[in-house]
């Protein structure tokens, strides 16, 4: 359970009833040290001092505990941090976004997309440097410029010149400039979109389409359910362009397939079984790992399973699929932390890999990753792989035999964002290091 | 004596600005419009300085500058690369392979004509 802001919450709550620290630490029975500590989230809490703390300030325990995203907190530092001049008081942070979660979201989604703009100018920058199309569209308008420039200033010439030379140069100047203007139209038609259909530029379609429906299209689990007609009917409500609908219908015909090949009747109460350990359900359904990866991540939320966040990189550590957690966030862009195992997977495939994630403001989450050839291995070449990992703050919930030998790691979740000074991983700056 | 100009450029229409342009000045022009052949070209010509273009059909600008001043005979001819190719990194490759100078296109005739009269020493 995430408790790096419960601290924040109890200083609100007992804010807003009026109790002085003291006041609130002689009731729960503990130190007003102590609860200054706990309410600038540098210690735990214990389950009997929460129960205090939550019966004081007359909230569910439950809800004590759960009601803040530690993701979102990370997020809107991130917007905070990104606006420079602006003196946004960062050390806040977290206090904002227990009193203003609405606020603190709308300014995280619009993090998100400004990063996701940031990221389609970048590779149309890219791509304009590297695409031969464009360069030699680029050439040619430039000869052709020459062409019209260049003869320009000699019929402008006062020295003049006879006739049939000045006839030719004209000559010469249209038909540079029609050629100009046609691979001017020519550029234009050939980087104009195939659609003019809505794009969602913040997230994926299908990523937002599961986030709708809490990660579980029911439509596509159902047996009985034509698969095909169910999926025609996802793509139907969605206003997409040619290529986003392709892909959706890839995604959700992949999702189909997960679902046939792992019914959820027969995986869920299997799952319970095996205490959620992928390992024992992949030799039980005798499927692979990254199979029952997925589906574990694509169950009906129940509160007696754990949650589990979802992270598919290709061999370059470029995200393919993410499912996020409110209490765990994953990168869209560019790498993670390179101390994941995700990573690490990448140099052992098919070999899993266990870890419990050290998060650096206290939270921890258990990890298992497994990465995967995509094609045949060829001499002297390895194939390619990808890799995949699941991941879950609710360990307590597993089998115990999947976590109990898993070392401990002290990671982050990107290097702008973790204080983690001494980390031989680091690749840029904190930016919240004063 | 008139300077003899040498044009290696594929565009037929730059050509012709250019040697109408060279030959008002008093030049004798030259041209050949592919990068295959060029250096028999230049030393058949032996001409006074090279404009030389970079995309050319066959074999580039920078090559044939490259195999010039490799050359025993024609090592030291002024060549001014005359591209499209505007770029730092272009620039700077042409003047690490040799390029007496660099302009790029589109150009000013006053400009060209200048810098061309510069390099033959008039």
């Amino acid at each position: 359970m995430p408790r790096t802001h419960l601290g924040t919450r109890i200083r609100s709550l007992r804010r807003s009833m009026g109790l002085s620290q003291k006041n609130l630490a002689t009731t729960c029975g503990i130190s007003p040290p102590y609860l200054n500590l706990i309410e600038h989230n540098r210690r735990g809490i214990s389950g009997r001092t929460l129960i205090a703390l939550a019966g004081a300030l007359k909230v569910d325990p439950a809800d004590l505990s759960e009601g803040m995203e530690t993701a979102l907190v990370d997020r809107v530092k991130k917007a905070a941090l990104s606006a420079e001049n602006l003196r946004v008081e960062t050390d806040q942070t977290e206090e904002f976004t227990a009193r203003f979660p609405g606020y603190a979201r709308l300014i995280a989604r619009l993090q998100d997309k400004a990063d996701a703009q940031e990221h389609d100018f970048a590779a149309l920058t890219d791509q304009m440097q590297n695409d031969p199309y464009f360069s030699e569209a680029i050439h040619m308008m430039l000869s052709s410029i020459t062409t019209i420039r260049s003869t320009a200033e000699i019929l402008s010439d006062p020295r003049g010149m006879d006739a049939g030379q000045s006839r030719k140069f004209t000559d010469n100047m249209r038909s540079e400039a029609l050629r100009l203007s046609q691979t001017a139209t020519d550029v234009l038609a050939h980087y104009e979109p195939s659609s003019g259909a809505a794009t969602s530029t913040d997230i994926s379609a299908f990523e937002a389409l599961l986030e709708q429906h809490d990660h579980f299209l029911s439509d596509l689990e159902q047996s009985s359910v034509n698969v095909l007609q169910a999926i025609d009917a996802q793509l139907q409500m969605q206003p997409l362009s040619e290529t986003d609908r392709a892909q959706m219908h890839a995604s959700l015909q992949s999702y189909a397939q997960m679902a046939q090949s792992l019914p959820i009747n027969l995986f869920l109460p299997a799952a319970k079984a095996a205490g959620f350990n992928p390992l024992r359900l992949a030799a039980e359904f005798q499927t692979n790992l990254e199979a029952i990866f997925f589906r574990l991540a694509h169950l009906p939320p129940a509160p007696d399973q754990p949650r589990f966040a979802l992270l598919q990189v290709d061999g370059a550590g470029a995200v393919m699929y993410r499912k996020q957690l409110p209490s765990f966030a994953l990168p869209r862009f560019g790498g993670a932390c390179p101390l994941w195992p995700i990573y690490r997977s990448l140099a052992h495939p098919l070999r899993p890999l266990a870890a419990m994630l050290d998060m650096p403001f206290g939270e921890r989450v258990f990890a298992l990753s497994s990465a995967y050839p995509t094609e045949q291995a060829s001499i002297p070449m390895p194939a390619p792989s990808e890799s995949v990992m699941l991941a879950t703050p609710d360990y307590a919930l597993l089998d115990p035999a999947l976590t109990a030998t898993a070392p401990s790691l002290a990671v982050g979740l990107q290097c702008t964002i973790c204080p983690r000074a001494e980390c031989s991983a680091r690749r840029s700056d904190y930016l919240l290091q004063s | 004596m008139s300077k003899t100009i040498a044009v290696i450029e594929d565009e037929p229409f730059i050509i012709e600005a250019l040697q109408f342009l060279l030959e008002r000045e008093g030049f004798v022009v030259m041209t050949h419009s592919d990068g295959a052949g060029a250096v028999e070209f230049i030393k058949s010509v032996n001409p006074d300085m090279v404009i030389l273009d970079n995309m050319l059909p066959t074999i580039s600008g920078m090559q044939i500058l490259e195999t010039v001043r490799a050359s025993n005979t024609i090592a030291t001819l002024p060549i001014l690369m005359l591209t499209a190719k505007g770029q730092k990194k272009d620039r700077s490759a042409a003047e690490q392979a040799g390029a007496s100078l660099f302009m790029t296109k589109p150009f000013a005739n006053a400009d060209l004509v200048a810098n061309v009269r510069r390099m033959v020493g008039l």
